[in-house]
């Protein structure tokens, strides 16, 4: 018995769990929510298994045909594998950790559904072998996270999350979509002969024709896709659905954020990076979408006072950091997809510990604003522990996952300014800085000092610990454990295509002859730029993480502090209130944005509608029904009159026929 | 023997008359009567043919027009009592439903 025989399991017992639980979770103990942990562990199961299998140098490829020129298939490669691990592992702790959380929600059945289907349509997603079956599972995903987000529904602020988050994600889909399409005409257009088993938008094939698209078509794909993945990964500027997305309860916010949503976008673009390498600007756009959100979501965090919140603007730069990471794969090559992938895998867990640390302490405290919490710590030794893992990982602190994972990014970040452009660097640099600022911020100021105000006082049962537990481990240990083999085996992805990255970087005109020759010299130089020169690169991220660290603590931890926030920045200060406005992007995108320019231009359109469209349409239709109330009088109900017109009618055929005769003959 | 233009003649204006009555008229009996006068000139017309052309078909064709000519009378009188029965007149003039 093989494992991967099994693969499609995998997707198919969460969707059972689904079934199970909508309809008669409500008869079962805690709402079912036992059928969806079993469910996904055995997703963990047999991914463990199946890694074993093809670990290091076998891929799983399975598919039948669905009709006409498309497939349904299963993929797992090596990128694959691991996120099927990673969303597999995460996602059983979070739903272990939901049974204790949402007991005695009147809801919970349902809750336990829709992350049931949620979780089922992330796996979907990563190991579909087309594109086709990955923009299903997409939708799929945003439609979980509708919701999701929206599950206390009844609560008009979570509602209005949910469409928000359901619309600004559909803006990135629909460029996916076109970006599919655009992708579909392409290779149509190309003489391809393919193998029985072959369809034109799977991974294998689309990778083998890269080069034979044109490379302004492939741009115009590249952004699509981008646009698709901006949307879902919450990068600038769909961002802001992500921060709203709070209102869902916490496991909710914990998926989203970890495991099952937000990566689908960076997943997208790892998965589709020989495309990204090939088009031109492809990925230089990546690359400053990324940086800039990195360091534009990090400032956000800052002020934020909702402890989910400054987790939320977190995630967005995090996310930041690794489309970046995968954007400066056009200095470092297919190299970059392992180094993003391994900060997306690390930070599913800590932020997925993060997530649920939080959970804990709003259960016990029942409040989200950290300015009413204050000595937490005292209480919940076991949260601030695991929060505290969590928490020096985000931030980089040496030896955490974090640290490996997030200082690789700055890194090659580095390198593809030593090659292209510095600007990436410098943004991460700084987001990284305020990354370990906002994070320490949070921690110190929920867990030390003295209560602000007077909240329930106990620690989480075990069913929610425990996860926080295991999840604090992995926060710990993954990075230090796996750096080195998750490289080289995400390294080895696009091997087993055949991708040939090379040419691709020609076409996308980032190998330029003097890397040529540079890669001819061979390793010499990479080495030299990695180790040799700059020391100072190497360990900035160490000063940086614990600079920030040290700051934060300087103004939020009463045992050393020293400064006074309020008074570094009063209440009228400009900056302090641009942050916490988040930028004006509420007055921008909705006062502005939406209700002047769209409101405004849909009131323009309507006038045009009504006075031209339907204008013209109207005074057609009024002129025939005018003329034909003149024409009706013709009826006259006196059947002399009909008569008459019989015979006149007569005479004039007559005449008419006999004139004809004259002039023709 | 009378020459044949006298014949198409006398159904020309027969002819004539009948469709004078059918256009002026406003009783509906005077009506059925000038819808007759023109059947029975085509009738004569055929008849004429007929004779000057021996050929019988066309006086076969004539009895048939005349039995023709006296269901259609039958049906047009009906209509003209349930008319009256209706309206009290058969001034076809006040009988103006049918329009618009």
């Amino acid at each position: 018995m093989l494992y991967q025989d099994y693969a499609y399991l995998i997707v198919a017992l969460p969707v059972l769990a689904f079934v199970l639980c909508i309809f008669f979770g409500w008869h079962l103990p805690r709402g079912g929510g036992f059928l969806t942990v079993l469910a996904t562990f055995a997703g963990l199961i047999l991914s463990i298994g199946i890694f074993q299998e093809i670990y290091p140098d076998k891929i799983v490829h399975q598919s039948m045909p669905w009709f006409a020129n498309f497939n349904v298939g299963i993929l797992i490669d090596p990128l694959a594998i691991v996120m099927l691990l990673m969303v597999t592992f995460v996602v059983t702790l979070i739903h272990t950790y939901a049974n204790g959380y949402m007991n005695g929600d009147p809801g919970a059945a349902r809750y336990f559904a829709e992350a049931a289907l949620f979780t089922a349509a992330m796996l979907g997603l990563v190991y579909s072998d087309n594109l086709l079956q990955l923009f299903i599972f997409w939708e799929l995903v945003g439609l979980c996270s509708y919701l999701l987000i929206g599950f206390w529904y009844r609560k008009p602020s979570a509602a209005a999350a949910a469409k928000k988050a359901f619309l600004t994600t559909r803006v990135g889909d629909v460029l996916f979509l076109a970006a599919i399409i655009l992708l579909y005409n392409n290779l149509a257009a190309l003489p391809i002969t393919l193998r029985p088993g072959e369809y034109l938008l799977q991974f294998p094939v689309i990778y083998a024709h890269i080069a034979e698209i044109p490379p302004d078509q492939l741009t115009l794909i590249a952004l699509g896709l981008l646009g698709g993945a901006v949307g879902k990964s919450g990068q600038f500027p769909l961002h802001v659905w992500l921060p709203d997305a709070m209102e869902g309860p916490t496991t909710v916010s914990a998926m989203i954020h970890a495991a099952t949503m937000v990566t689908a976008g960076v997943y997208l673009v790892a998965r589709m990076f020989p495309l990204f390498y090939a088009a031109p600007y492809g990925l230089t756009a990546v690359a400053a979408v990324g940086a800039f959100t990195a360091l534009f979501a990090a400032t956000m965090g800052l002020t934020a006072f909702d402890i989910k919140r400054v987790l939320a603007f977190s995630t967005v730069s995090q996310l930041g950091f690794m489309m970046a990471g995968l954007g400066v794969g056009a200095a470092v090559g297919a190299f970059a997809v392992g180094v993003s992938i391994f900060h997306l895998i690390g930070h599913s867990f800590f932020k997925a510990l993060l997530f649920l640390c939080a959970g804990s302490v709003i259960h016990a405290v029942n409040t989200n604003d950290m300015r009413e919490m204050g000595g937490v710590g005292k209480y919940m030794k076991w949260t601030m522990y695991t929060m505290l893992i969590g928490s020096l990982s985000l931030a980089g602190f040496p030896f955490f996952t974090g640290f490996f994972s997030k200082d690789e990014i700055i890194v090659i970040a580095y390198e593809y300014g030593v090659v292209i452009n510095f600007l990436p660097y410098i943004f991460l640099i700084a987001a990284a800085i305020l990354t370990a600022i906002y994070t320490f911020r949070m921690w110190f100021s929920v867990f030390t000092g003295s209560p602000r105000s007077d909240y329930g006082k106990h620690e989480s049962p075990w069913v929610m610990l425990g996860p926080l537990v295991i999840l604090a481990v992995f926060a710990f240990g993954f990075g230090l454990a796996a750096q080195e083999p998750f490289y080289e085996y995400l390294d080895s992805n696009f091997e087993h295509y055949g991708v040939n990255f090379e040419e691709l970087g020609i076409i996308g005109g980032h190998a330029a002859e003097g890397e040529h020759a540079a890669a001819a010299e061979g390793e010499e130089a990479a080495a030299e730029e990695e180790h040799g020169e700059p020391f100072i690169i190497q360990i900035l991220p160490i000063i940086i993480a614990l600079g920030g660290i040290l700051l934060a603590g300087l103004f939020y931890w009463d045992k050393i502090k020293r400064f006074e926030p309020d008074r570094v920045t009063g209440e009228n200060d400009p900056i302090r209130r641009i942050l916490l406005k988040g930028y004006y992007q509420h007055e921008i995108f909705t006062q502005w944005f939406a209700e002047t320019v769209v409101y405004g231009t849909a009131l323009i359109m309507n006038m045009i509608d009504i006075k031209l469209v339907d204008g013209w349409l109207n005074w057609l239709s009024g002129w025939v029904l005018g003329f034909a109330g003149n024409l009706r009088r013709v009826q006259t109900g006196i059947v002399q009159n009909y008569v008459t017109a019989l015979v006149l009618g007569i005479v004039v055929l007559v005449v008419v026929i006999q004139v004809a005769k004259v002039v023709i003959l | 023997m009378i020459p044949l233009e006298l014949y198409l003649l006398l159904a020309s204006t027969m002819f004539t008359i009948g469709l004078y009555g059918l256009v002026t008229q406003k009783n509906g009996v005077k009506l059925m009567m000038c819808i007759e006068l023109l059947l029975n000139s085509a009738n004569i017309n055929l008849v004429a043919f007929s004779a000057y052309q021996p050929n019988v078909n066309g006086q076969v064709f004539a009895l048939f027009s005349i039995a023709l000519a006296a269901a259609e009378a039958g049906i047009g009188f009906a209509i003209l009592i349930s008319l009256y029965r209706l309206y009290g007149t058969i001034d076809l003039d006040n009988i103006n439903v049918m329009r618009w």
